[in-house]
């Protein structure tokens, strides 16, 4: 059976772009605007992977994946963080929210610096899902 | 010390024992001499405080003795006695020095009255010399101190950053450090004691200081001035100066100019200058480089879509991605202009137009986006402003970037229980502006962002703005002699109003 893949992005390009790329790979497309939005899909359709945005009006990546992170029925699911922030900057907003809530969350495995090529995305969507 | 030890001479020995019991009876330490050579003796071995000698005796007699005695030590008491009507050895004895004389037979009441002032004398040369030490002390101490004050201050002045120069009431120049000689360029033996305020400064600074001196008491310190002062080898320095004009009981006794240098501070400040601008051109190249990364990205989505849609004859795809690149080469375009339009002095082009329809074009351009984030817009015009002088141009570009910006603002705003609407009224004020006001109830700014709002290439909105809005609509109402103010709070909206001089147009009659 294909595996659902949800899209978490507000830049209405972004989103047009990884939904082609991966019905192009048999892979059926979910998409959220925001933060908000994306968690409601995630509970709701339980997908098998999501690619992330960082920089969101209405709950941020940066706080939908640290949600993630620090939930037990949804740290299984596996991340690609798809930006156009540098890992560095991300990096460093989870290390001051570590400091600040407490606890320390993993790195994201994936993270993908836009612009990239569909193939450099359907390869990390294949690492994660074999 | 109390004068405690008396030596008595007398050829006659029962006389010095008399003497000498009665003194001791008194409380006295007593040695004796029975003539002038013993007594001599006597007096280098015992040293005593006082010595009372007959005048009358064989051998050296006592005028000889007070002599060799006061060879000695001049101030030693010698008490002289005296045979009665003796007046030549008496006056002769206090010639040499004696300090008192008594008359033979001796009383003991005169004796003691005599020993008692010679105490008294002892006793005041003693606390005198006491004061003399202390006083030579005292101005060896004081004389010390302003030894070492004048060379503190004659060092201050000399190695002083500063460049002083003094003159004296004929306004001559008596200091002239070593700065001032950097200064003015004129070395210290050609200026001090032979230059005036005339032959060393430019007539213009000299008639400033004489100026001050004239005011008398009312102005003794003139504040620090920033000035350029030419010198007599024609560099142009920039200082900052003041001076002091010195009185001595009321009467005018010279002044004191200090000069600090700025050209280090300005090239220093040349310098910050530069390099806050270059950091500023930082910042606008990585947020500018953002910026164009996210129209690249746009792009490059796009044609990915185009290309699938055209493998497989996709009519949505096609559109899909074909929507895509044409909003990116929009904000290209939009770039552009934007990045022109801040670079280039430009003057409004001003013609006849009404604000009002000049508004509504925008909110209508702008609709769709609102409605599609769920904002809504409104409107409340006031229909006296008619036709104005006006370049339509600058109203429909700030305009929309204001209200481009409040949707925004509603979209970004964290609070999604709220009703987001945004208010665009028009209307004249008091100081004769016609006034747009783009008022929204999005998500606000705090007081950093605020402070920011018009610098170049500061962006709120992550990558996907330019930080070029505000700046050129700023500049662009600037150049058309408006204001644009700004009201807001963190969660609570914000309020822009750009106000713009109203210049009515003249309506020509023709009859």
């Amino acid at each position: 059976m294909s595996k659902k893949i949800l899209v978490v992005d507000d830049d209405s390009d972004v989103r047009s772009f990884v939904v082609t790329v991966l019905e192009e790979n048999q892979y059926i497309p979910l998409v959220a605007q925001d933060g908000v939005e994306g968690l409601e899909m995630i509970e709701k359709e339980q997908p098998d992977l999501i690619i992330l945005d960082v920089l969101m009006p209405r709950g941020s990546g940066i706080r939908l994946y640290r949600k993630m992170k620090t939930d037990d029925n949804l740290k299984k699911i596996p991340i690609i963080m798809f930006t156009g922030i540098a890992l560095r900057s991300f990096l460093k907003s989870q290390k001051v929210l570590d400091e600040f809530k407490g606890g320390e969350v993993p790195k994201p495995d994936i993270y993908l610096e836009k612009p990239v090529e569909p193939e450099e995305l359907v390869a990390a969507i294949k690492k994660k899902l074999g | 010390m109390s004068a405690n030890k008396i030596l008595i001479v007398d050829d006659e020995e029962i006389i010095v024992r008399l003497l000498s019991m009665s003194l001791r009876s008194d409380g006295y330490e007593t040695v004796t001499a029975h003539s002038g050579e013993q007594g001599l003796e006597v007096f280098k071995s015992e040293a005593p405080d006082i010595v009372v000698t007959d005048i009358k005796m064989p051998g050296m007699d006592g005028l000889e003795l007070l002599k060799k005695i006061k060879e000695i030590d001049p101030e030693k008491e010698v008490i002289i006695v005296t045979g009665h009507g003796d007046i030549d050895s008496t006056i002769t004895a206090l010639q040499r020095g004696a300090s008192d004389f008594i008359n033979k037979p001796v009383r003991d009441e005169a004796l003691a009255i005599a020993l008692e002032r010679a105490k008294t004398k002892i006793a005041i040369r003693e606390k005198l010399k006491e004061y003399t030490e202390n006083l030579e002390f005292k101005v060896a101490e004081a004389t010390e101190e302003i030894r070492r004050k004048s060379n503190f201050q004659r060092l201050l002045i000399k190695s002083s950053h500063d460049a002083i120069v003094a003159f004296d009431h004929d306004w001559k120049v008596v200091v002239y450090n070593p700065e001032a000689a950097n200064m003015f360029g004129e070395a210290a033996k050609d200026v001090r004691n032979k230059m005036t305020i005339d032959d060393l400064y430019t007539p213009k600074i000299a008639r400033i200081f004489k100026n001050q001196a004239k005011e008398e008491k009312r102005q003794n310190t003139l504040p620090w001035r920033d000035n350029i002062i030419n010198t007599k080898d024609g560099r142009q320095i920039p200082v900052r100066y003041t001076s002091n004009v010195l009185h001595k009981k009321g009467k005018f006794v010279g002044t004191v100019n200090f000069f600090e240098d700025l050209t280090q501070i300005k090239r220093l400040e040349k310098e910050l200058v530069q390099s806050e601008r270059l950091a500023a051109v930082g910042q606008t190249i990585s947020g500018l480089a953002h910026y164009v990364k996210n129209i690249l990205i746009g792009l490059k989505g796009g044609s990915y879509v185009v290309d699938v849609g055209i493998q497989k004859n996709n009519t949505d795809k096609l559109k899909t991605g074909w929507e895509s690149i044409k909003k990116n080469i929009k904000r290209v375009g939009d770039l552009t202009q934007d990045l022109l339009t801040y670079s280039k002095q430009r003057e409004p082009e001003f013609e006849e137009c009404l604000p009002n329809d000049i508004a509504n074009e925008v909110i209508e351009l702008v609709k769709d986006v609102a409605g599609s984030n769920g904002v809504l817009v409104s409107k409340e015009f006031d229909t006296d402003i008619g036709e104005v002088m006006a370049d339509p141009q600058t109203i429909h570009r700030s305009l929309l970037n204001l209200i481009n910006n409040a949707i925004d603002a509603c979209i970004d705003d964290e609070d999604i229980s709220k009703k987001h609407a945004i208010k665009i009224k028009t209307y004249m004020d008091k100081n004769n502006h016609f006034c747009f006001e783009v008022k929204d109830n999005g998500c606000g700014m705090d007081e950093d962002t605020q402070k920011q709002l018009f610098d170049p290439m500061f962006s709120s909105k992550g990558g996907k703005g330019t930080g070029l809005g505000l700046l050129v609509t700023g500049k662009l109402v600037e150049e058309h002699n408006g204001v644009i103010e700004v009201k807001t709070s963190p969660g609570g909206g914000s309020t822009f109003t750009i106000k713009l001089p109203y210049e009515k147009v003249n309506t020509v009659d023709i009859n």
